[in-house]
């Protein structure tokens, strides 16, 4: 028991301290994050902007009324979503540093762009639910004010439609934290190549392995914790 | 009453096409002056709300033109938020924005669109509140008031717009008997101020009382128009007659 103790200290020592790898590793949790959350940036920017082009066509079809811009739009949107949401995030990432910017050598900005267009195809048709969900008079009561379309989805719908799919969003969040995992594939040194790493050269593989898995584990219970922080929050503020 | 038009229709129709079409407006010609407290009444489905929300485009006519201030609003060419700020809507079901106070409910359009400071929107705001005596209620939440309180922050919330013409529809519909009696006194007062209202209500004793002229509409058609005495003293359409007999 003790002799197992001992090496497990042993491995832990090897893999953490030895040639002061704990400071790459926490160099590796840095890009994990940075990507994630420049990634987050981009997918809710674009996936609102998604969505309410989305919605808008929907609603200017309920009213028979046509207008050749939104309608292109509305297409481009909806080969969008169809390609991200059909097509693996490896795939994906593969194609941006390969073929769509071959000629960078910012991996930041390949793997950036790649998630954050991958994660707002997601984010976008949960919005579009959040926005299908708000009681019609809302939209209604802004544009009699005299907001126009734009200024009520803003101040009015958005904001609503965001409590209702914070959750779902949450979840999309945490989905794309541990999809930045595969950046190694683009020479990225997240955590995940860091492990890697490690176990090439210590031909250790539990101690590196476990370590991140739990890394990425207390990562997200972090976030789920917080999401469910601020949805409390922001309901309280209702009630 | 004055012969100052504020809102002219001329032969509004309005096609609803869907799974069935329903002709829910069919030729309606009327004018609302200004300083005029028009009552529109009528069976369920005559095509009452369709007519008030013709008259802001929140519903598009197919046919047929709203002249507001001089200006055929139905043009594509025309900006419909401008003349939407000055034409104020109260709705059956309130829709006041529940994720804001009542303070920001009431002071989001006036600061947007008419670049009002935060400051002056809501010293006008809470001198309105003060008026329908809910100036402690200023920093609530929507969900925290009475139906009769949240219809009465809806109107004054149209009223942050300094609006032209105020249009109701249904507004005590959807409230408790009891609560019925604060959301009329304030349209009446209003009404005593001088504003311009056209409304859609099934409150005759309010219609009587306040109205200057009354229509009567049926199958989305305006049946017949008058002063409450000729409209609930001498009905001449045997729709009318029929409708008043229910009702009263
Ligand atoms: N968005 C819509 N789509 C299809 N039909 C509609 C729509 N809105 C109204 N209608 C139809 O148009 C007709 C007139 O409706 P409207 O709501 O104007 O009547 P109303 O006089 O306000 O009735 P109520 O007293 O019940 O409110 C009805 O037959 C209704 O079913
Ligand atoms: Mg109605």
């Amino acid at each position: 028991m003790s002799k197992w103790f001992a090496s497990l200290q042993a491995d832990f020592e090897q893999t953490f301290i030895a040639a002061d790898r704990w400071k790459s590793l926490i160099k590796g949790l840095g890009v994990t994050l940075e990507i994630t959350l420049l990634a987050l940036l981009i997918g809710v920017m674009l996936g609102v902007l998604v969505a309410v082009i989305r919605s808008s066509y929907d609603q200017m079809a309920a009213q028979k009324k046509s207008n050749g811009l939104l309608s292109v739009l509305n297409g481009l949107c909806k080969l969008y979503l169809t390609v991200i949401r059909g097509t693996p995030v490896m795939v994906q990432l593969l194609i941006m540093y390969f073929v769509i910017l071959a000629n960078s050598t910012n991996t930041v900005l390949t793997a950036v762009l790649t998630f954050g267009i991958n994660t707002g195809a997601y984010v976008a048709e949960i919005v579009r639910s959040g926005i299908m969900s708000i009681d019609a008079g809302q939209m209604e009561a802004g544009r009699s004010l005299g907001l126009n379309y734009v200024q009520t989805m803003w101040h009015i719908i958005i904001p609503q439609a965001v409590k209702n799919i914070l959750p779902a969003l949450g979840n999309e969040f945490i989905a794309l934290l541990k999809e930045t995992s595969i950046v190694n594939v683009i020479g990225m040194k997240d955590i995940t190549k860091w492990a890697i790493n490690v176990q090439g050269r210590t031909y250790q593989a539990f101690m590196p392995f476990i370590g991140i898995a739990l890394v990425y584990l207390v990562m997200v219970i972090i976030l789920s914790k917080l999401v469910n922080l601020l949805e409390r929050r922001l309901r309280s503020s209702e009630r | 009453m004055s012969a100052d038009i504020l809102i002219k229709v001329e032969n509004l129709e309005k096609v609803f096409t869907g799974k069935t079409t329903v002709r829910a407006l069919d030729g309606v010609s009327a004018e609302i002056c200004r300083g005029e407290v028009v009552v529109v009444i009528g069976p369920s489905g005559s095509g009452k709300s369709t007519f008030l929300r013709c008259l802001n485009l929140l519903e598009m006519p197919t046919a047929g033109s709203v002249v507001f201030e001089g200006t055929d609003i139905t043009d594509p060419a025309v900006d419909i938020n401008l003349h939407r700020q000055k034409m104020g809507m109260v709705f059956q079901h309130f829709n006041l924005f529940p994720h804001m106070t009542i303070l920001e409910n009431m002071t989001l359009a006036p600061m947007k669109l008419l670049k009002k400071s935060k400051a002056d929107a809501e010293a006008q705001a809470k001198a309105l509140l003060e008026r329908v005596g809910l100036a402690d209620r200023a920093n609530a939440y929507p969900s925290q008031l009475s139906g009769g309180q949240k219809q009465r922050v809806a109107i004054v919330r149209s009223l942050c717009m300094d609006p032209e013409v105020m249009l109701f529809d249904e507004p005590t519909s959807a409230l408790d008997p009891e609560m019925v009696g604060e959301v009329l006194d304030v349209m009446k007062e209003l009404a005593r101020e001088g504003m311009t209202m056209v409304v859609v209500t099934h409150e005759m004793g309010f219609a009587r009382e306040v109205g200057d002229r009354v229509l009567f509409m049926a199958d989305g058609k305006l049946l017949e128009e008058g002063t409450p005495e000729e409209i609930f003293g001498h009905p001449q359409n045997a729709r009318l007659q029929d409708f008043l007999a229910k009702v009263l």
